[in-house]
């Protein structure tokens, strides 16, 4: 079980250290889709080794995936957006404001 | 991890996802990250086939690997003219970025062995997971978990509308 | 494992039914008169939340669904804001939708109704997957509605900026929730406060994995309420969003996280406050979080030279005073931040109101060029003067006896112990950024009042900018002077998480 839960945790670092790289608004979302991986790993491990008195942690996990994928559909519709707005669709390009 | 075999079929997967993983976040080509996304995607749900959650590994096919990374691999087509050439895809912040992943990392892990020791460990489940869990999953969706069921429909909805609005080319 | 199918009691959400329903209703009607009758819709929206409320006045308390829907005190209260601050935004955007949003006004109606669903799903939740719905059914309609002006460059930035912080604290927030799953083995809020405590007393050690998760679920909590180090994201968006979905952001999605706040940490995490659990100690964390909120607010806020950017920076700083009231676990305590939260909608959604009527009318947002208002709208100008006071914090408006309940909640927490001194901290720091606020919030005011010259700006407000100009004015005038109801009211919350008056 440790194993399986190591694995989600340097999974989850993946994403992040993605997350925070990454100047395409793409490649950002592909690495948070990373992390949202990682959080399903761990819940379905739990519910495997700990948890097992109900499908919870299984069923949890799958409203991640849904709600993941809608918000991929959104994030997806702004990127668009972004390249229609500026042609080109990296995160420190489009800084007008500071941050 | 209950015999070997699925020990062995456990560090295969792993070792694949993590690699795959780590392409996706440093690969400068975006195109290819998106490929090894795909692959990283198909092994997690290899993993949850070993914790016995088979029809999540069915939602994972077919939601992440056929959905949203195809999802992703038409957002690069359409917005990126310059898939192919070599261009700079991290930022100024990757040495940040590489020390708090691997920082966060590294305390993650440490916690959770201390935690495994201390609690984890001592105990003992009750139950095993019963053999025909798409079963159990669908009844428990449909009776103790049925108004999150609807709302995320709403949310789905929701979503659908806010992509379209936002996506439509004005005709102006 | 038992499979029944749990009691519905579908009547205890009919409101949340009817709204949604009424979005859809939005929507058609949009489409079907072929996008002609722009004020039509809007006032279907604000007809269908009144309905709401009327039908919200009716509701009673109980649970449906197998306790995955709750109505309590707090539920109740906390949905009179958000359908408030839904109206107000709404109201205000009349101008804008005249303007600059001709294509998708439905759309754009429907959003909000949309958001402000999630919203009340998300505070009559009592367990973790139906609240992490709810809190996702908030924030994605407001990722779109963010980049709403689909060709200002500055609007989808600030979608942008808004999709990616908002995704990735969500994901940290998860990955807090699955080790509070781990560690008790439920999602349900109140099961979870029983099995955390138990797992504490039987290991001795429950590890500072719960602190890390802590920190998780800060992480994603924090970005809805812009509590520090999750802040960054908050005058940008403020900035780049429509004015009057900024004005949603910074009451309605606020209090949203507000209450998704104390529904996880008073309540699942109960048991881990306090100085004996030292490292999985919450409530010093969330102190830290309010300090910072209040000094980085307060002292970036001077700055600003544009007035939606100084209202997010003021933004910040309100959640920090909320926060001491979070973190002051007795009676008072939640009845002050509610309180708090009821005068914080009339004051912030008036002067934003304000702010967009401006911006319709003369396209800027500088608070330079407010010089002179008061010569040619006098109104507009007295009205955002005193919206700006309330948010100040100056007798004898609301906004004052807000704070003054915080503060007392605060003392009295404090002096109740001394592992609680270090809330004396966050009172004096608090009373010190109190009145580097001032600074800030008078600026405006100067510009507007102490100016020689006219302003080139004559504002004539339409009915439901006056509306909604007058709702703030009376909300901030007479709670300051007659707080007591919403207090009454307000108390009941503390009492429906056991903290009982002595």
């Amino acid at each position: 079980m440790l194993a399986y839960l190591s694995l989600a945790a340097i999974l989850f670092s993946i994403g992040m250290f993605g997350v925070i790289t990454r100047r395409n608004v793409i490649g950002i979302m592909m690495s948070l889709e990373l992390m949202f991986n990682a959080v399903n790993i761990n819940f379905v491990a739990f519910n495997k080794f700990i948890v097992t008195d109900s499908l919870l942690g299984q069923i949890f996990s799958a409203f991640i995936i849904v709600v993941a994928a809608a918000e991929a559909v959104v994030g997806l519709a702004i990127v668009l957006l972004l390249y229609r707005n500026w042609q080109g669709i990296n995160s420190d390009q489009v800084n007008v404001m500071k941050w | 991890m209950t015999s070997p075999q699925v020990g062995i079929v456990f560090w295969i997967i792993a070792f694949v996802m993590l690699i795959s993983a780590f392409m996706v976040v440093s690969l400068k080509n975006i195109f290819h990250s998106a490929l090894f996304l795909i692959l990283c995607l198909f092994s997690v749900a290899g993993i949850y086939v070993l914790l016995q959650a088979e029809f999540l590994a069915a939602a994972q096919v077919l939601i992440y690997v056929g959905a949203v990374a195809v999802l992703m691999l038409f957002a690069i087509m359409l917005t990126n003219n310059l898939a192919s050439k070599k261009i700079r895809q991290a930022n100024r912040n990757v040495l940040v970025g590489f020390f708090v992943s691997v920082i966060f990392c590294f305390i993650t892990l440490v916690l959770l062995v201390k935690t495994y020791v201390s609690v984890w460990g001592k105990l003992k489940p009750q139950a095993v997971l019963p053999a025909q869990n798409v079963l159990v999953f669908g009844k428990y969706l449909m009776t103790k978990f049925m108004l999150p069921f609807e709302v995320v429909s709403v949310l789905l909805l929701a979503a659908l509308i806010g992509a379209i609005v936002l996506a439509r080319k004005e005709r102006s | 494992m038992n499979f029944q199918l749990p009691e519905i009691h579908i009547s205890l959400m009919l409101p949340e039914l009817f709204l949604f329903i009424w979005a859809l209703l939005i929507i058609t009607f949009d489409v079907v008169t072929k996008r002609k009758n722009e004020h039509t819709v809007g006032y279907l929206a604000l007809l269908g939340l009144l309905i709401d409320g009327a039908i919200l006045s009716v509701t009673g308390y109980g649970s449906g669904f197998g306790n995955m829907f709750f109505n309590d005190p707090m539920a109740l209260f906390f949905k009179v804001i958000f359908l408030g601050s839904a109206f107000m935004a709404i109201a205000s955007s009349f101008g804008l939708m005249h303007q600059k949003i001709v294509n998708h006004r439905g759309e754009f109606y429907a959003l909000i109704l949309f958001s402000t669903v999630g919203m009340m799903f998300l505070s009559s939740s009592d367990e973790l997957l139906s609240l992490y719905i709810g809190l996702e059914l908030t924030t994605i309609p407001l990722f779109v509605l963010a980049a709403f002006f689909k060709d200002d460059r500055l609007s989808v930035e600030a979608g942008m900026k808004y999709f990616v912080i908002g995704a990735f604290s969500s994901a940290l927030m998860l990955y807090g929730i699955s080790f509070l799953y781990g560690l008790s083995g439920t999602t349900d809020l109140v099961q979870m406060k029983i099995n955390l405590a138990i797992t504490h007393l039987t290991f001795k050690d429950i590890g500072v994995i719960l602190s890390l998760a802590v920190l998780l679920i800060l992480g994603g909590i924090g970005f809805k309420l812009a509590l520090p180090p999750f802040h960054q994201w908050t005058p940008d968006v403020y900035e780049g969003a429509p004015t009057p979905v900024a004005a949603f952001l910074s009451v309605g999605s606020k209090a949203a996280g507000l209450v998704a706040f104390a529904k996880i940490f008073i309540n699942g995490l109960y048991a881990f406050y306090g100085a004996e659990m030292a490292p999985n100690d919450w409530g010093r964390l969330v102190g830290v979080g309010a300090i910072l909120a209040m000094i980085i607010g307060n002292v970036v806020a001077i700055r600003q030279t544009n007035i939606k950017r100084m209202l997010g920076y003021s933004s910040i700083a309100q959640v920090g005073y909320i926060m001491i009231g979070m973190v002051s676990m007795n009676e008072f305590g939640l009845t002050s931040v509610g309180f708090y939260m009821f005068t914080y909608m009339f004051a912030n959604m008036g002067a934003f109101a304000v702010v967009a009527f401006f911006e319709d009318k003369s396209g800027s947002c500088q608070i330079s060029s407010y010089r002179g208002l008061s010569k040619t709208s006098p109104f507009l100008a007295t009205s955002l003067t005193m919206f700006l006071l309330s948010l100040a914090g100056i007798p004898p408006l609301a906004g004052f006896v807000a704070k003054y309940a915080v503060f007392a909640a605060a003392i009295n927490m404090a002096t109740s112990g001394v592992a609680y001194h270090w809330i004396f901290w966050l009172v004096g720091i608090g009373l010190l950024t109190s009145v580097f606020a001032l600074f800030y919030y008078v600026n405006p005011v100067k510009q507007m009042f102490f100016s020689k010259e006219d302003s080139p700006y004559k504002i004539s407000l339409s009915a439901p900018a006056f509306t909604v100009v007058l709702i703030g004015l009376i909300g901030i005038v007479l709670f300051g002077l007659y707080p007591d109801p919403i207090l009454q009211f307000a108390s009941q919350i503390s009492a429906s998480f056991g903290f009982l008056p002595h």
